[in-house]
């Protein structure tokens, strides 16, 4: 039951992502209703989908990789539909979805099954990844955002516009989200991992022991830290920001490929 | 059977000096509107006259001789022959009609496609048909669905959409880049007419203060009294730009009078948030390294045309869109329209047998003078309910063969059969 949903769900995705990129491309706006629907309607599934798993596991779905992908997924699409309605980004689906799509596709599948000692499943455990996975979900959209600000910048600096231009919002707009969404998932991300490092020193005896995980997790949050002061202190916005963003991204797609593919303490 | 038809010439039949010399002003119209009517050539009529086109929309039993008599009218005015005009002029009936009609208020006929002046040019000469008595049924049908295709078109595509004047092409990159323009400042260096007219758009969409840097001060003055802004020092302007988001420049200055050192430096003090520059000068105001740097954008006379033209390229594709949507509406009011042509048969019908039944009626009551209310209601509504029953089957099957397309034929038959006066509709003045 729980599984079908689950490909129900990821289905609707896949044919909100196709739909959403051919809104981009093409110039039907019915598309970008449809894409919207199909989203939400993915969303309702993936959450039955989640509480099933839940009810028929007895705890909460955290513990395995493809467990905490899908909460990561879940939570980044509920974010990308406010978002769009919240900044009125038609197109965020389009550079929102794919990368769900991504996660929600490769990650689980052909890799090591990652899953937390039952040693490790205390409730300060549980609200460590939960709250980690809230702030990676807003990171997803803060990519997203820089993507589509560099994109847009690009098409105003070299003053070609193509049917990119006529569909992507404002720079301030896409400026201003991203920042909001990096104010956002910050803070999650850092209470996330500061409880991670609490509960590893209590139970591996050192925060960081030979965790490839946590080691790359710490140097994520650096990145975005800096980001972050950075911006708040004026000094960067617009194209240098993006750049962040990118290569905080790239350091987030790291932490996971490190936590996926090497050996640590964070699972057997 | 009366046929629609719309006989004009517009901005690619003809050309200017023709079209000027048909243009009318609307009381020279009125008197050829009512004229048409009175002679009996046009049951309905009404004439579209801008500086791209003229055309005449009626309903008539002759078309080609309505159309004669109206463009012979319009051109007797400045002593032009029906000859001179003819070979300029284009006829349609029918659909094609009814598709052109559409078009035209759609603006996807216009010269510049989408503009959005030609609506409410269709609606002005509807109306003056309309106060002249010209306008009947099919008229009134085709102009209300023009006017709601037109709309439709108008919020559903974006054929009118992006801008195709260099001034607002600037409005719209600049929203581009601020989103909104609410409280952004603008800069403008040079008193000229161009930099002016931008200011004046940006200021539309909520920009301000504006500040107006010019080499004589005087007309700094006066321009900036004139945007209700503030005359800085020509010397300033540099320092200014680090307080403004747009700066638009129009000098007559040979050479760049904006450097990127010094946008470099206004950038650093405003913590990189953008700065536009809109160059309408020829020599360029602007250096173009400028552009290079982060957070500005500029954009010269020629890069405004390149988005002009993009633009319009992005308005002929939506155009697609837009005539399939046309095509759509033409077929539905082609089906309105021949409803539209049985109802007058219908209505004689009815009203034929309506007489008929009154008549037998009262002189069934005249020879029953003794006869109680009970028994009068119940044979007047005998009689009702017997003309409803014949009437039935016939006009079922009047209105089914609208869409079958043999309704004229029909209708005529049942006037025939039942000795019905010809419809007339409002035709006939």
């Amino acid at each position: 039951m729980n599984a079908v949903l689950y490909d129900v769900a990821l289905t609707a995705y896949i044919i909100a992502t196709a739909s959403a990129l051919g809104y981009l491309l093409g110039r039907r706006d019915g598309l970008s209703r449809f894409t919207v629907l199909a989203t939400e309607t993915g969303w309702v599934l993936h959450t039955l989908a989640l509480v099933v798993r839940g009810v028929e596991l007895g705890r909460v779905p955290l513990m395995s990789l493809a467990e905490t992908v899908s909460v990561v997924i879940w939570v980044t699409v509920f974010l990308e539909l406010w978002a769009e309605r919240a900044y009125r980004v038609k197109v965020l689906g389009a550079f929102v979805l794919p990368v769900v799509l991504v996660l929600g596709l490769a990650l689980p599948t052909g890799l090591r099954v990652l899953v937390l000692t039952p040693a490790a499943t205390s409730a300060w455990v549980k609200v460590h990844v939960a709250l980690s996975l809230v702030g990676l979900a807003a990171l997803v959209l803060n990519f997203a955002a820089a993507v589509m600000y560099l994109l847009q910048e690009r098409q105003l600096k070299t003053k070609h516009p193509g049917t990119v231009y006529y569909r992507l919002p404002s720079l301030e707009t896409l400026d201003r989200l991203s920042y909001r969404t990096l104010t956002l998932g910050f803070p999650f991300l850092t209470t996330g991992l500061l409880l991670g490092v609490f509960s590893a020193g209590k139970a591996w005896g050192s925060p960081f022991a030979y965790d490839p995980l946590a080691l790359f997790s710490s140097v994520m949050w650096a990145v975005y830290a800096a980001t972050l002061s950075g911006r708040a202190a004026g000094r960067w916005r617009g194209r240098r920001a993006a750049y962040f963003a990118l290569a905080g991204f790239c350091v987030l797609l790291l932490t996971l490929g490190a936590g996926v593919l090497l050996q640590g303490k964070h699972g057997t | 059977m009366a046929t629609l038809f719309v006989a004009g010439m517009n901005h690619r039949s003809a050309g200017v000096e023709l079209r000027e010399q048909l243009a009318l002003e609307e009381d020279k119209l009125r008197g050829i509107l009512a004229d048409l009517n009175d002679r009996g050539l046009c049951a309905e009529v009404m004439i579209l006259s801008t500086c791209n086109r003229v055309e005449v929309y009626g309903l008539a039993e002759a078309p080609g001789e309505a159309r004669a008599a109206a463009f012979r009218a319009l051109g007797a005015a400045r002593g032009v022959s029906l000859a001179q005009v003819e070979p300029c002029l284009y006829h349609k009936t029918e659909s094609e009609a009814v598709l052109h009609a559409f078009r035209v208020a759609a603006s996807l006929d216009s010269m510049i496609l989408g503009e959005p002046q030609i609506l409410g040019q269709v609606k002005d000469a509807f109306a003056l048909a309309q106060s002249c008595r010209t306008v009947g049924p099919t008229l009134h049908a085709l102009m209300t669905q023009a006017f709601s295709v037109a709309k439709r078109i108008r919020t559903e595509t974006e054929v009118g959409r992006h801008a195709v004047s260099a001034s607002y092409a600037a409005v719209e990159l600049a929203r581009k880049i601020f989103g909104s323009l609410e409280d952004k400042a603008v800069l403008l260096v040079g008193a000229g007419e161009m930099g002016e007219l931008a200011a004046r758009h940006l200021m539309e969409q909520g920009a301000m203060p504006v500040y107006v840097a010019n080499r004589t001060w005087s007309r700094a003055q006066d321009l900036a009294q004139a945007l209700s802004g503030t005359a800085v020092p020509y010397e300033q302007f540099p320092a200014t730009m680090a307080a403004v988001d747009v700066v638009i420049t129009s000098t007559a200055a040979p050479e760049p009078i904006v450097r990127a050192l010094e946008v470099d430096r206004a950038l650093h003090s405003r913590r990189h948030r953008p700065l536009f520059f809109i160059d309408l000068a020829v020599p360029r105001n602007v250096e173009p390294a400028v552009n290079d740097l982060e957070g500005a954008f500029c954009y010269d006379v020629d890069d405004l045309r390149l988005v002009v033209e993009a633009n319009l390229r992005e308005r002929h594709k939506e155009a697609q869109r837009a005539e399939a949507l046309v095509e759509r509406e033409v077929a539905k009011f082609a089906a309105r329209l021949r409803d539209l042509e049985v109802v007058p048969t219908i209505v004689s019908l009815r009203e034929k047998l309506e007489t008929i039944r009154l008549g037998e009626l009262d002189k069934a009551l005249s020879r029953l003078p003794a006869a109680s209310d009970e028994t009068r209601q119940v044979m007047e509504a005998l009689s009702q309910a017997i003309v409803n029953k014949v009437l039935h089957a016939p006009i079922v099957k009047l209105k089914d063969s609208t869409r079958q397309g043999h309704h004229a034929r029909l209708a005529e038959l049942i006037s025939e059969l039942f000795g019905l006066r010809r419809p007339q509709r409002e035709r006939e003045p």
